[in-house]
């Protein structure tokens, strides 16, 4: 066994890049790399978010802890956030986390003067960094009216009522608190190997093969016009099994063998917009690098088996 | 037909952004409260007055008489006190809540006086502050009539009012179940039998109902030898009196009269026949009344008349100057069939009693059942008020003319009958104020005080505080009935059934679990309860009902009754009976006809009220007594169902049914079939819908005909703990303590229940993503594991906000006259970052455990006293309102508080098919299992286990639909039974093969099952999963408000051990249980250690010479003071001095030891000393000896 390297060298294609949305190909690795790297993603690449809220005035109809909490969830442009430092290491603020280096202040002064509710957004948030503000959606280019999309509500106001407070956003990491998560949504599925019995398949009519190819929800199968069962989309198979079951139903099991490829995984990545999704991606990776690094360097220094003992050794694989 | 479908779709998708909220369901609820009051204002008041008998104050030395009664009531609206007499201001309920206050307005009662037969002199007298109840009449909000009037009064948007305001809290008067009035009931009680010597266990019960509403039941009972007693109350005494007497005294007539009406019941040529209810045993038993009157040589009615008025003078108050012709009259008027003015009536109503009651003696007819709501009706809160008021009044009155005679009859001669003044300054003298206070008492703490009793079953828990936990418990305080109190404590459980006949008037799912289940039951939606005004909201005249029910009777086929008018009996002729009044007889044959008849002109609302109660009970052999039972009056249940024997036009065929009539009426269910009747009984009548059986709770859920029926019952429950919105109107409570949702749902799937009461306004829930599925071993028994990251984001978040009311008033009243106000400490600078200069905390101020939250100072001792936040958890103040009535000091202060009540491991959660579960574990996102395909993870797992032995199958059915729901933005009704609604033409598909489409046609699973893969692995899970929204409620219960932990702390004053009780940090029991568990383990050192080391462990001197344990005493050894001082120089601590003991009884320390015991054992020992019992202890060295 000495000597013999399991090292792969797992391969990145990339289909398709929105600033909010990904979607990429993963090989020559396997379940647990792919894995990791979801929940990286999810977890633990780092964001700035509002944490702490000073509220000066507030008459709103929603409480303190409520809109503090609102705030909180409001994604911020975090492109320096892996740069930055986190408020509890930070060295220049003695880690009470109001510095420039660890910090970004907000300032939210609004009230309301008109007869008509004044709905308060994280547009009216201000920033004491240019880099670091409330994610603008208005100009992803759906098709809502760009003037009327001025953010997310915080708060609705009413007639004299006045919301004034001051926010201190940090850096932090989704397993802290979700707020923190650059990721709405990042899953992955293993690539499906579909394959067709087309002797067996001959043997079947016309109406039992559009039978066999409604019977799975997703669009997988399709009939050409030369009336054969193709695969249009092997990816939309969701391994559901439904079309096997059928397949066995009709009294024909083989008809259809479909298996996954337990080496390709296909990543679709959504970002709450705090991260642009490629760039989620690298930090991803660079955040897991860290982490290797770090189980590697305490491979090397004996403190891990004052600490762990045995299992130290363990970890090192002896 | 398609347009009309797309605007239903529109406004099924998106109910809630209707403009125009539609309240008028939801008031409909609530209206037999409201009503019942505002007919006591308005009317039932005045006839009460007036039915108080007038009294009268004789002064003998100037033969002067005095006749003193009740004229008219006044009520007014609620106004605020202020110290200008001609300002007025409305009082609001609103400010009644906060400021503590009670909701009343000012009573007035004229007093009408009248000297010999000189003119009649009113006056009117106020009667003390009278409470009003929300939404009546006399209530300021009942002006205010859309959401945005009510909520300027800062109220909420839909209140239905329906209570009381007392000292700032909500209370409602619980309607109780009372037996049906002015029917005679036939019952079997072993009671019977102890009444005195020969009476048997049966007798024929009616509790007749005056106009005012009080009530005075009367007993016929039957004796062994073959006559019958009748018995009445009088002052809480029974009164027993032979029938044969009554009959005579009640008209004159002749004993062969008498024997002739009494025999009617019975012919030769019918005996044994279906319907037939007579037997010859009713002539003989005739001829034993006529004989036992005659025994006490009483002939003529007049000398029937002298009897009882011999007799009952001395216990007919105020009637002790009278003839005995009178006395006699009184009592038959005052205590004998009261629902009748008219002897003959009464008369005629006593032969129909006995013959009913002889023919449940001959088995000819069973007895009716007491539990059975087709004898019963219900005490509606204008009632309640009305009786309690009038016996008040009546005694208050007799205590005037005590006082008057008095005053006149003493020796002062300073009074004077003839000057009204002087007889005012008496009146103000009795307390009239009094009264008000009575009923605001009665309303405040539920107890009557009554000599009486007013003929009800129970003088305790009349009142309910409506809590406002949630809306469903809130809502249900005002449908639920309830039995009595008496019947909680019985044993047997008969009363507790849940009996056929109760269909469709009370809910078979909600009623609570334990021990008041079937006691405490809840109407269904569509039950109502009929009231004083008819649909156009004008009082009912009863007397001119009555007289057109009578013309339609004569005119199909009724021959009136009339006096010394014999009539046929059963089988040939049946009686008819209005309201508890023989008013003629029908042929039996001809009967049917006009019942039908009758139900077709009730339809129509043509000449008979829509709510009369027709209860035609057919002939049988030997089945209940049969007859044509007419019924008008208030209180009764009444329900709409469709009438389908006469083609009417659509939408015109609902008729109003009570529970009497229901029994013996062919009512097809949609969901029943032909409900087993075939052709020989067609149906004349159809349900409206088959959830018409269910209450408001129980029709919101969803699929519930697909529960196993206890988990809806746990619903019904579950849904009334839930944490929900519980006020719109949050800002402007005082409640003692409020559960709030921060962040709630509308649920995706549905019953039309749901819209049509508006619960969206309170919703009490989220639609949450539930994994079916064993994933970390967090979810076994029941418990769940929630996702971290939904928290986070707000799932189930909520508050408990709690108002502190500080009166310093109240306070200072009760300990020293000081006077004392908020005020801050100048010297104690700590307390100013958290309280203001006023003495009250910051809005928006978190304030930690043990720190003040308000300071007061007294103005005399100068002192300040901070008032400090009790229990464990940090708190933020939410808001402080003030009481400025005394402008100068500052007295009383409502602080609200705030707790965030985040979920937590712990907390019960449950979803809307009594699965109730509790967080076990927040379970990090990246760890819960994700979607390969939408990368979905569930905000919730539980466990697979949960469904098998309950089947719930509505929840899996939610989870489907609310997914299709989800995918096509729509909401999904899952009213119960809808499927037997449907035409039998779209009746093709089943619901499964509904919503499962909806998810095939998005891409999922028919099943509703995803593939899932693992979040900690990656790795596909071997098993398709159950995933899918499920509206979730989280319910009160919280870890926060019921850990309870102990290392050390307080002990018991006498015994030593660790006190009980949370709230002083006391320890857990362990019992006696627990004991034989460890014993039976054989951790006898864990044992000692609990019981023992842990708890009273206490080292006791004990004399070996005599054994005593409580004849040791302690030395005290002579100081010395030289040692003492060396040591304190040189810095030590003082020396312990050997403990020297000595024993008391042997006057020697010589046998003095040392023993280990817990301390109760020695508080025995101390306990026997007192009764003179020894305890002594034989000490040894070592095990055995």
């Amino acid at each position: 066994m000495e000597g013999v390297s399991y090292q792969r060298f797992p391969r990145i294609k990339i289909r398709e890049v929105k600033d909010d949305y990904m979607k990429f190909e993963l090989r020559d690795t396997d379940a647990s790399i792919a894995n990791a790297l979801r929940r990286v993603m999810i977890a633990e690449v780092p964001t700035i978010a509002i944490d702490l809220v000073e509220i000066e005035v507030n008459s709103s109809v929603l409480n303190d802890e409520f809109i503090s909490h609102r705030l909180g969830l409001i994604p911020l442009t975090s492109e320096r956030a892996m740069s930055m430092r986190f408020s509890r290491d930070c060295d220049a603020c003695d880690g009470d986390g109001q510095c420039e280096y660890c910090s970004v202040e907000f300032y939210l002064r609004v009230k309301c003067l008109s007869d008509q509710t004044l709905d308060v957004t994280s547009k009216d948030l201000l920033s004491s960094d240019h880099t670091v503000v409330p994610v603008d959606y208005s100009d992803a280019s759906s098709g809502f009216d760009n003037s009327t999309n001025k953010g997310i509500i915080i708060v609705k106001l009413r007639r004299g009522q006045e919301l004034r407070l001051r926010a201190i956003a940090r850096k932090g990491i989704a397993k802290d608190h979700a707020k923190w998560s650059p990721a709405a949504t990042v899953t992955f599925m293993y690539e499906p190997d579909i394959y067709i019995n087309e002797d067996m398949m001959e043997t079947l009519t016309l109406e039992e093969k559009r039978e066999l190819v409604d019977s799975s929800p997703t669009k997988v199968f399709g009939i050409d016009p030369e009336n054969k069962v193709i695969v249009v989309d092997a990816e939309a198979y969701t391994y559901d099994d439904e079309v096997l079951k059928k397949c066995e139903a009709m009294g024909k099991p083989g008809l259809i063998e479909i298996h996954a490829k337990e080496d390709s995984f296909i990543f679709t990545v959504e970002t709450t917009g705090a991260v642009k999704a490629s760039q989620l991606v690298l930090n991803a990776i660079e955040v897991l690098k860290q982490k290797l690094d770090a189980v590697r360097l305490s491979d090397d220094t004996v403190e891990a088996d004052d600490q762990f003992g045995e299992l130290g050794a363990h970890m090192r694989g002896g | 037909m398609e347009d009309q479908n797309e605007g239903k779709n529109k406004a099924m998708s998106r109910p809630h952004l209707l403009q125009e909220k539609d309240y008028s369901a939801l008031k409909e609820l609530f209206s037999h409260h409201i009503e019942s009051f505002d007919h006591m204002v308005d009317n039932g008041l005045e006839t009460m007055l007036l039915s108080i008998k007038p009294v009268e104050v004789l002064d003998s030395f100037f033969k002067l008489k005095l006749r003193i009664w009740f004229g008219k009531p006044e009520i007014f609206p609620p106004q605020k006190e202020r110290t200008s007499k001609t300002m007025h201001d409305a009082l609001y309920p609103f400010e009644c809540r906060q400021a503590k206050l009670s909701y009343t307005g000012k009573f007035l009662v004229d007093i009408c006086f009248q000297y010999g037969d000189g003119a009649v002199i009113r006056e009117k007298f106020n009667f003390g502050q009278f409470p009003i109840m929300l939404k009546s009449k006399l209530c300021h909000l009942r002006a205010a009539d859309d959401s945005k009037k009510l909520t300027a009064h800062k109220e909420e948007p839909s209140e239905m009012g329906g209570y009381f305001i007392l000292k700032g809290l909500e209370r409602v008067i619980r309607l109780l179940i009372l037996p049906k009035r002015n029917y005679p009931m036939s019952m079997v009680r072993n009671s019977f039998r102890d009444r005195r010597e020969g009476y048997s266990d049966k007798a024929v019960v009616i509790r007749c109902v005056r106009e005012d509403q009080s009530a005075v039941s009367v007993k016929l009972y039957y004796l062994n030898n073959g006559s019958a007693r009748l018995g009445f109350w009088i002052q809480g005494r029974e009164y027993l009196l032979p029938v044969g007497i009554i009959l005579k005294a009640l008209v004159d007539t002749t004993d062969h009269e008498i024997y002739v009406n009494l025999t009617c019941c019975y012919n030769e040529e019918y005996d044994r026949v279906k319907g037939s209810v007579g037997t010859q045993l009713v002539g003989e038993r005739a001829k034993i009344i006529l004989d036992e009157v005659q025994a006490l040589s009483l002939f003529t009615r007049a000398q029937c008349l002298q009897h009882i008025g011999e007799h009952f003078q001395p216990v007919m108050t105020g009637m002790q100057n009278c003839s005995y012709n009178t006395v006699a009259d009184a009592v038959l008027r005052d205590y004998i069939f009261v629902h009748l003015d008219n002897n003959h009536d009464k008369f005629n109503l006593l032969i129909f009693m006995l013959q009913k009651l002889f023919s449940l003696i001959d088995q000819t007819s069973v007895l009716d059942n007491p539990d059975s709501l087709q004898n019963q009706e219900v005490l509606l809160p204008g009632h309640l008020i009305t009786i309690y008021l009038k016996e008040k009044l009546q005694d208050w009155l007799l205590r005037l003319q005590r006082l008057l005679q008095e005053e006149t009859d003493g020796e002062k001669k300073k009074f004077e009958l003839s000057s009204l003044a002087d007889v005012k300054k008496t009146i103000e003298k009795n307390a009239p104020k009094q009264m008000s206070l009575a009923i605001e008492n009665m309303l405040k703490t539920g107890r009557l005080v009554t000599q009486s009793g007013l003929d009800l079953q129970q003088r305790a828990g009349m009142t309910v505080q409506a809590e406002r936990l949630n809306f469903l418990r809130f809502l249900s305080h005002f449908r639920a009935v309830h039995r009595g109190a008496s019947f909680a404590g019985l044993r047997t459980t008969s009363v507790r059934k849940l009996l056929p006949e109760s269909w469709g008037f009370l809910c078979p799912v909600h009623t609570p679990d334990g021990e008041p289940c079937g006691l405490l039951n809840h109407m269904t939606a569509s039950c109502r309860i009929t009231s004083y005004y008819d649909s156009k909201g004008n009082i009912k005249d009863f007397f001119k009902i009555r007289e057109s029910i009578l013309r339609v009777l004569t005119t199909i086929g009724m021959i009136p009754s009339a006096p010394k008018l014999v009539k046929g009996g059963p089988p040939e002729e049946l009686s008819v009976l209005l309201d508890g009044r023989i008013v003629g007889s029908m042929r039996s044959d001809k009967i049917e006809e006009a019942v039908t008849y009758l139900r077709r002109l009730k339809v129509s609302a043509i000449s008979i009220p829509v709510d009369l109660e027709v209860g035609y009970i057919p002939l049988s052999m030997s089945g209940a007594y049969p007859g044509l039972y007419l019924f008008t009056s208030p209180s009764r249940f009444v329900r709409p169902v469709r009438n389908i024997s006469a083609p009417a036009e659509e939408g015109n065929d609902l008729e109003l049914i009570g529970p009497f009539e229901q029994v013996y009426m062919e009512i097809s269910c949609p969901d029943g079939g032909d409900g087993g009747r075939k052709n020989v009984f067609p149906a004349t009548h159809r349900e409206i819908h088959p959830t018409n059986i269910l209450s408001v709770v129980g029709n919101l859920t969803p699929w519930s005909d697909h529960n196993q029926s206890p988990r809806n019952m746990y619903q019904c429950q579950m849904g009334k703990q839930t944490m929900g919105f519980s006020s719109q109107a949050l800002n402007c409570r005082a409640d003692q303590k409020l559960y709030h949702l921060q962040t709630p749902q509308t649920p995706i799937v549905r019953t039309k229940a749901y819209e049509k009461y508006c619960v969206d306004d309170y919703p009490l829930g989220t639609n949450a993503i539930v994994a079916v599925l064993a994933y970390s071993g967090y979810d076994m028994e029941d418990a769940m594991v929630l996702n971290k990251s939904s928290v986070d984001r707000g799932l189930c978040h909520g508050h408990i906000y709690q108002t502190e009311t500080i009166d310093l008033t109240e306070q200072s009243a009760k300990s020293d006259r000081a006077q004392r106000v908020f005020r801050r400490s100048y010297l104690d600078k700590s307390s100013h970052q958290l309280i203001d200069s006023d003495g009250l905390p910051y809005v928006g101020q978190r304030i930690n455990p043990h720190e003040p939250y308000c300071t007061i100072y007294n103005e005399i001792t100068s002192q300040t006293t901070n008032m400090k936040l009790k229990g464990s958890e940090p708190v933020v103040v939410d808001y402080v309102a003030v009481d400025v009535k005394n402008k100068t000091h500052l007295q009383k202060a409502n602080i609200r508080f705030r707790r965030s009540r985040n979920p937590v491991i712990g907390d019960k959660f449950s979803s809307r098919h009594g699965q109730k579960g509790v967080c076990s574990q927040l379970w990090p996102d990246i760890d819960m299992p994700f979607s390969g395909v939408t990368g979905m993870r569930p905000d919730l797992i539980i466990n697979p286990h949960a469904f098998p032995s309950r089947m719930t199958i509505a929840m899996l059915l939610e989870s489907i639909a609310a997914k299709g729901g989800a995918l096509h933005g729509k909401f999904v009704d899952a009213t119960p039974f809808s499927n037997t609604m449907k035409d039998a033409e779209s009746e093709s598909s089943s619901l499964v093969d509904e919503l499962g489409s909806m998810l095939t046609a998005s891409g999922f699973n028919y099943h509703g099952v995803e593939v899932l893969y693992s979040g900690v692995y990656g790795t596909e899970l071997t098993c398709e999963i159950f995933i899918g929204p499920v509206y979730y409620q989280r319910l009160r219960h919280m870890v926060s408000d019921k850990f309870q932990v102990r290392s050390t702390g307080t002990v018991d004053q006498v015994t030593r051990q660790p006190i009980k009780g949370r709230k002083r940090g006391g320890g857990i029991r362990f019992g006696e249980m627990e004991r034989d568990s460890l014993l039976a383990h054989g951790a006898a050192y864990l044992l000692h250690d609990r019981l023992h080391t842990s708890s009273d462990h206490h080292i006791a001197d004990v004399c070996s010479e005599c054994g005593s344990i409580l004849t040791a005493s302690l030395i005290q050894p002579p100081k010395q003071k030289m040692q003492e001082e060396v040591r304190k120089i040189s810095g030590l601590p003082p020396a312990r001095e050997p403990k020297k003991v000595t024993c008391l009884a042997c006057r020697t320390s010589k046998g003095m030891e040392t023993v280990a015991m817990p301390y109760v054992f020695k508080y025995l020992a101390a306990e026997l000393a007192a009764m003179n019992i020894k305890m002594t202890l034989k000490l040894s060295n070592g095990a055995g000896a």
